[in-house]
């Protein structure tokens, strides 16, 4: 249980980001590699969370008197978290911008016939 | 003293105004990225100078170095946004009349969001924010690759982009694990600090940010967008595509690996992986019948050379490194410059469709010639004391596998030579060929005649060709500060000492 309570937040971060390079290595379909970057971030940014996670934690604002320092969580990776969110929300939308023209040229999503170029 | 910020700020504010400008008048949208280049190139210069003696070291915020996101503007840092002002500024001036269909305005801002982004990367000592400039540099150059909206471009941008997403996501793990382990993103505390932990958990994160870093600079088993994106990017985005991102990419490499990591553990590994990855990239490059492709794969197979020379970690290796570096920047951006007008007279990427084209605009393919015969290495040029540097660093360490490494490297030269000649062949001693088919591909419709390029595309290929040859006579002119930056970039203890006193 204790193991569990301590890294239940690792496992999560890490199994998101593993589930997030499969679908981006397995699948055909652009929306659903698509879907993959997503939940690749998500797993990455939940992983940035945790790092700056202490159990019991509060926030690191020292406004209402007996609050306890030592619990407070770190803001750092929060703040990282809120840049890379945004940066992640720019690459996505002109991910699916992209697979809008590519659709109008090709007809298809699927990877695997869209194959103009070679080496 | 002018402040390094204005390097960031100054190209940042204008390229977010070039939209607000083109609401007003849609041309002026296009004279802005020179004027915000010429900006930099002259703050660059005057700073290189100063920095030469003492690292420039700028706290953000007005926090002290290891809370606050910092600037370290070095020899490295100030050398790159130069010749990154100066390449960026003589491409600008070739797109103002290469540049014609589509939403120009955008254009000109994603290029110089670009720009920024890679000067941001030289310059900055935090690493998170390194990531977020990495982003602003990959996020314009995925929708620049796509700027025709031509099939190739679209289907190479998707390329491009899923690649350079997982690529930033693992950079962004491995930061994220640093900062774990250190509490700290300030560039030079966490190098005070690796020796403090155990090497086997530091090795994760390093693999992670190498292999992230790794795909933005094109190292072999992560190279696969590159030929697609950059010969279907018009032809001036791939100049700064070749020129500038993928150096960019080197550069954070040989940053994260000698100042953060201190290690040689996986440098005589990156040094076979430069040598693969240039023997990969010449062979494919030989076997390219498109001239845009062919002039991809050669910056894959310079890409590794650099590489070898930088893993090679001595003074004379890693100023051979940076020279070969600035060599190529200037000799692939005038190759594809002259390139992309010699496609839109051809009206096909073909190398069979440019024959004779040497009778047809003899500027233009003068300049090809000599960036050409530079990137080979061939005396009077700027590509051969460069490459001269690398084999005598190479044979310095009297160790028997660089030795056979550099013999493998020289290999790949002569297949360079090859298919470079081949090209040039092309142009000369061919008859004129006229035009069977005027089926063109979009955005470099034909246009049959003998006209040679317009003068804004002359007059960059012109000052590339100045300064190759020019430095090509006479290196000392760069020398003096390519020693400088390599041995800012080896030693380490120097470098976290210079931020970690600085005190506003």
């Amino acid at each position: 249980m204790s193991f569990l309570g301590n890294y239940i937040y690792y496992i999560g971060a890490f199994g998101l980001i593993l589930i997030g390079l499969y679908i981006i290595l397995v699948k055909h379909n652009l929306i659903k590699v698509i879907i993959g970057l997503g939940i690749l971030d998500t797993g990455v940014n939940l992983f940035l969370i945790s790092v700056g996670y202490i159990t019991k934690g509060t926030a690191p604002i020292f406004s209402s008197p007996g609050i306890d320092s030592e619990y407070m969580v770190d803001p750092v990776p929060q703040a990282l978290v809120l840049t890379a969110i945004v940066i992640s929300v720019a690459v996505l939308a002109l991910a699916l911008s992209l697979a809008i023209r590519l659709y109008q040229h090709y007809g298809t999503l699927n990877l695997r016939k869209i194959r103009e170029q070679r080496w | 003293m002018v402040n390094p910020v204005l390097l960031i700020a100054i190209p940042l504010g204008l390229a977010f105004a070039i939209p607000l400008f083109a609401l007003f008048w849609k041309g002026a949208a296009k004279y802005i990225p020179p004027v915000a280049l010429v900006f930099n190139l002259v703050v660059s210069l005057s700073l290189l100078a100063k920095v030469l003696e003492n690292p420039v070291i700028i706290s953000i915020g007005g926090w002290q170095p290891p809370f606050c996101i910092n600037l370290v503007a070095g020899t490295v840092g100030v050398l790159f946004s130069a010749i990154i002002a100066l390449v960026g500024l003589l491409v600008s001036v070739y797109a103002l009349d290469y540049i014609k269909e589509g939403a120009t305005e955008k254009y000109h801002m994603l290029y110089l969001l670009l720009l920024t982004g890679a000067t941001g990367v030289v310059l900055t000592g935090d690493i998170f924010n390194l990531f977020v400039f990495f982003e602003i540099l990959c996020i314009s150059s995925y929708a620049l690759v796509a700027y025709l909206r031509d099939k190739a471009g679209i289907e190479s941008a998707v390329k491009y982009l899923i690649q350079g997403a997982v690529g930033s996501s693992l950079l962004l793990i491995g930061i994220g694990l640093l900062y774990g382990l250190f509490g700290a993103l300030n560039m030079a505390d966490i190098a005070q600090n690796i020796k403090s932990v155990s090497p086997i958990s530091v090795f994760v994160p390093m693999v992670l940010i190498v292999t992230g870093l790794g795909v933005e600079a094109a190292i072999f088993p992560l190279n696969a967008w590159l030929p697609d994106a950059h010969s279907s990017a018009p032809s001036s985005i791939s100049a700064i595509l070749s020129g500038i991102a993928i150096e960019v990419g080197l550069y954070a490499v040989a940053r994260v690996i000698f100042t953060i990591f201190g290690t040689s553990s996986i440098l005589l590994f990156l040094a076979l992986l430069g040598i693969l990855t240039l023997l990969i990239g010449e062979m494919c490059a030989f076997s390219q019948n498109n001239i845009k492709r062919m002039l991809a794969y050669s910056s894959v197979g310079q890409i590794g050379l650099i590489l070898f020379a930088l893993a090679i970690a001595t003074s004379y290796g890693v100023t051979g490194g940076l020279f070969q570096l600035v060599s190529h920047t200037l000799s692939k951006a005038l190759l594809f410059l002259a390139a992309g007008y010699m496609i839109y007279r051809a009206g096909s990427m073909e190398i069979s469709a440019l024959e004779g084209m040497g009778k047809k605009m003899p500027l233009t393919c003068l300049a090809f010639t000599i960036g050409a015969f530079s990137l080979v290495g061939l005396p009077p040029f700027m590509g051969f004391p460069s490459k001269f540097l690398i084999v005598r660093a190479a044979l310095a360490t009297k160790e028997t596998l660089f030795v056979v490494l550099i013999s493998l490297a020289l290999l790949g030269t002569v297949i360079e030579g090859a298919y470079f000649f081949r090209v040039v062949q092309v142009l000369y001693f061919q008859p004129v060929r006229y035009e069977k088919s005027s089926k063109g591909i979009k955005g470099e419709k034909p246009n049959p005649g003998s006209k040679d390029a317009p003068i804004t595309a002359l007059i960059p290929m012109f000052i590339f060709v100045v300064l190759i040859i020019v430095v090509g006579i006479y290196p000392k002119l760069v020398t003096d500060v390519l020693n400088s930056a390599a041995s800012e970039l080896l030693s380490r203890t120097e470098y976290i000492k210079a931020v970690l006193d600085s005190i506003l």
